[in-house]
């Protein structure tokens, strides 16, 4: 349980409110961005947000930590140890039995336990060996890559509140390569699901484009992770399901998955107690499907708009381009952050959404026309 | 025009990739739902073209015949290659990107109006010469896309595409109408006056419109299955169970 998770780290405004989280486990409040396309084009995104407005930037073991602990204060046995494989009798034959590795006594020797349960909520990430259990079927993943440097103070203040997000063919064929700061470093880091392989050659050029802002500064620690890119085909079976990672619940287009994982893992407890009342009754597959269900009917939207975004935007440079463009427009930004501050996907004012779907169409085409030229262009 | 263009903006490359021709092809063969990227590295060295020579003329002769900056591009392009290959001597420069944009008073025609399609020139260049050598600058960029007025984009990229697709339309139209007037049917007034008339022009018009080379066709279909991959993936746990919410 003392692992340090290897994260972006930025929480959604929503999420300090909704889990009531202390301001000490934030370590910065990014209420800047700056996105930048293949041509360099910059654009400051954030000038919509009010004060009280920031996205949080945390380090996963003070906020996992934090979360850990309140749970055990609120009556939850913790166990220091690690999942090996379930048995499930059927449903109505008997409890589950979990077979793992404790570590309580020594954290380098586990000690073959096992456990006996009413139901699992597997919630241990995109790796998740709960879900190999259950047969829950693979899905696509994209790799993110990422480097912690530290950088001389001078530099550091320029990113005291500023998170830089660079879109681009030698970045990433189909993510984005991403600076954000940390509590005393930056985090510089780039993803992939269609070329894993080449994962080094972006990062070099992730490093290469912000090689002047990053100058000076030392790799402290270098980290790769999984990020799933859809839901697993099996959410559910008989007494388990899964949460968070585990389960899938990736947006696409920016890869957020702290807050829709708190969230799922909220609701999939939600359902338990309720139609467990509170501990009484068995819980079966149909309850588990409740959760399954309300997370779909609630969250389904941002996923599509997000996943269209994604399908718009990222598919060539010209598309970053014009990406990069309609980012500069007033009404986009505050669509933009309203919907991932909030998670609610506000359908605004009907004449700016026309507005912005020909602006958007607009920016695409002209994009395009300016790659088409470049290509046919050969005046000898 | 476009050798001015090529004399003041300078795209200097020390050193010229040769284009493998693997890289070529993967380029050409990608499609939008293809899952391989290859990052192409330098494989055999061609000897090389004239364009990279620098000419085939020399000394006097050769005044004033040099290659435009987008064709000089074209020859040391294929993306990844070229940048791996050039990342650290390219150097794209144009004395009238001042501050982050184009200074729009260095494009003025002789009447004093904004030479825009000179802009767009200038614009083509210094986007492909940072798609193939992703520089550093310490400037952001701030040029808009926008600014240039909506009719230049129409006059120079709409037209002539439009110019090709009635073409072929009409094309296609007259060779119909005349074997439909041969085969005993009805002639040009009726055919429009008789809904089924009416209905093959429309689907004429529209299959003009949306299909304009045969590979729009597996476009087409590759974007329909696109729209609803995603929608299949969350719905699989649903596969043969109802929803609680459908029941209600």
């Amino acid at each position: 349980m003392d692992n340090c998770k290897p994260c972006g780290g930025a929480i959604p405004l929503c999420m300090v409110g909704e889990f009531d989280l202390p301001e000490e486990i934030i370590d910065r409040k990014v209420t800047k961005m700056k996105m930048i396309s293949p041509s360099n084009r910059a654009v400051d995104v954030g000038q919509t947000l009010n004060d009280k407005e920031y996205i949080g930037m945390c380090r996963r073991e003070v906020m996992d930590d934090f979360l850990r602990k309140r749970a055990k204060s609120l009556g939850t046995n913790l166990v220091n140890g690690l999942f090996m494989k379930l048995e499930d009798p059927g449903q109505g034959n008997g409890a589950i039995t979990i077979h793992y590795n404790d570590y309580e006594a020594d954290s380098k020797v586990g000690e073959p336990k096992t456990m006996e349960v009413d139901c699992i909520i597997g919630a241990d990430g995109a790796n998740s060996r709960v879900a190999k259990n259950i047969d829950a079927g693979e899905y696509d993943y994209a790799i993110a890559f990422q480097e912690r440097i530290k950088i001389p103070d001078e530099k550091m203040e320029y990113y005291k509140d500023l998170a830089e997000m660079y879109v681009g063919d030698d970045v990433s064929p189909d993510f984005y390569g991403w600076v954000f700061p940390k509590y005393d470093h930056v985090a510089v880091g780039t993803g992939t699901v269609v070329n894993k392989t080449a994962i080094k050659t972006y990062q070099a050029a992730m490093r290469k484009r912000a090689e002047e802002k990053c100058a000076g500064g030392k790799i402290i620690r270098v980290e790769a992770h999984p990020i799933p890119e859809h839901p697993r085909p099996r959410r559910v079976q008989g007494r388990v399901t899964l949460v968070g990672d585990a389960a899938g619940y990736v947006t696409k287009c920016s890869g957020e998955g702290i807050y829709f994982a708190a969230k799922s893992g909220r609701m999939a407890a939600e359902a338990v107690v309720e139609r467990s009342e509170n501990g009484t009754k068995e819980v079966d597959e149909s309850d588990l499907r409740l959760y399954l269900d309300k997370w779909d009917r609630k969250y389904w939207a941002t996923y599509k708009v997000l996943d269209i975004l994604q399908k718009v935007f990222y598919r060539s440079n010209p598309a970053r381009e014009a990406f990069v463009e309609m980012c500069a427009d007033e009404y986009v930004q505050k669509m933009t952050f309203d919907s991932y501050l909030y998670k609610t996907v506000v359908p605004g004012n009907p004449l700016d959404d026309m507005k912005l779907l020909g602006n958007t169409v607009a920016s695409i085409v002209r994009a395009n026309a300016l790659r088409a030229a470049g290509k046919s262009q050969v005046n000898v | 025009m476009s050798m001015s263009i090529a004399s003041t903006a300078t795209f200097a490359v020390n050193k010229v990739a040769a284009t493998s021709k693997v890289a070529r092809s993967a380029k050409a063969a990608k499609s939008r739902s293809s899952v391989v990227t290859r990052v192409a590295a330098e494989t055999k060295t061609r000897a090389p073209g004239p364009l990279e020579r620098g000419g085939t003329l020399e000394g006097e002769k050769a005044a004033g015949k040099d290659a435009g900056a987008a064709a000089r591009a074209a020859a040391a392009s294929s993306a990844a290659a070229t940048r791996a290959a050039n990342a650290d001597n390219a150097v794209w420069s144009d004395p009238r990107w001042v501050n982050g944009t184009w200074d729009l008073s260095q494009f003025k025609l002789a009447d004093g109006e904004t030479d825009w399609n000179a802009v767009i020139d200038a614009e083509v260049v210094h986007r492909k010469a940072l798609e193939d050598c992703p520089a550093v600058y310490d400037e952001d960029g701030l040029f808009d896309t926008s600014i240039v007025p909506w009719w230049v984009w129409v006059k120079r990229f709409h037209l002539p595409e439009a110019e090709k697709i009635n073409g072929r339309a009409a094309m296609v139209g007259y060779a119909f109408a005349y074997l439909i007037d041969a085969a005993g049917g009805a002639g040009l007034v009726d055919l429009h006056q008789s809904f089924l008339g009416k209905t093959a022009i429309f689907v004429t018009v529209a299959f003009c419109l949306f299909v304009r080379r045969l590979d729009d066709l597996d476009t087409l279909g590759v974007l329909a299955d696109e729209a609803t991959f995603y929608d299949k993936q969350w719905n699989a746990t649903w596969e043969g169970k109802e929803r609680p919410s459908d029941n209600k």
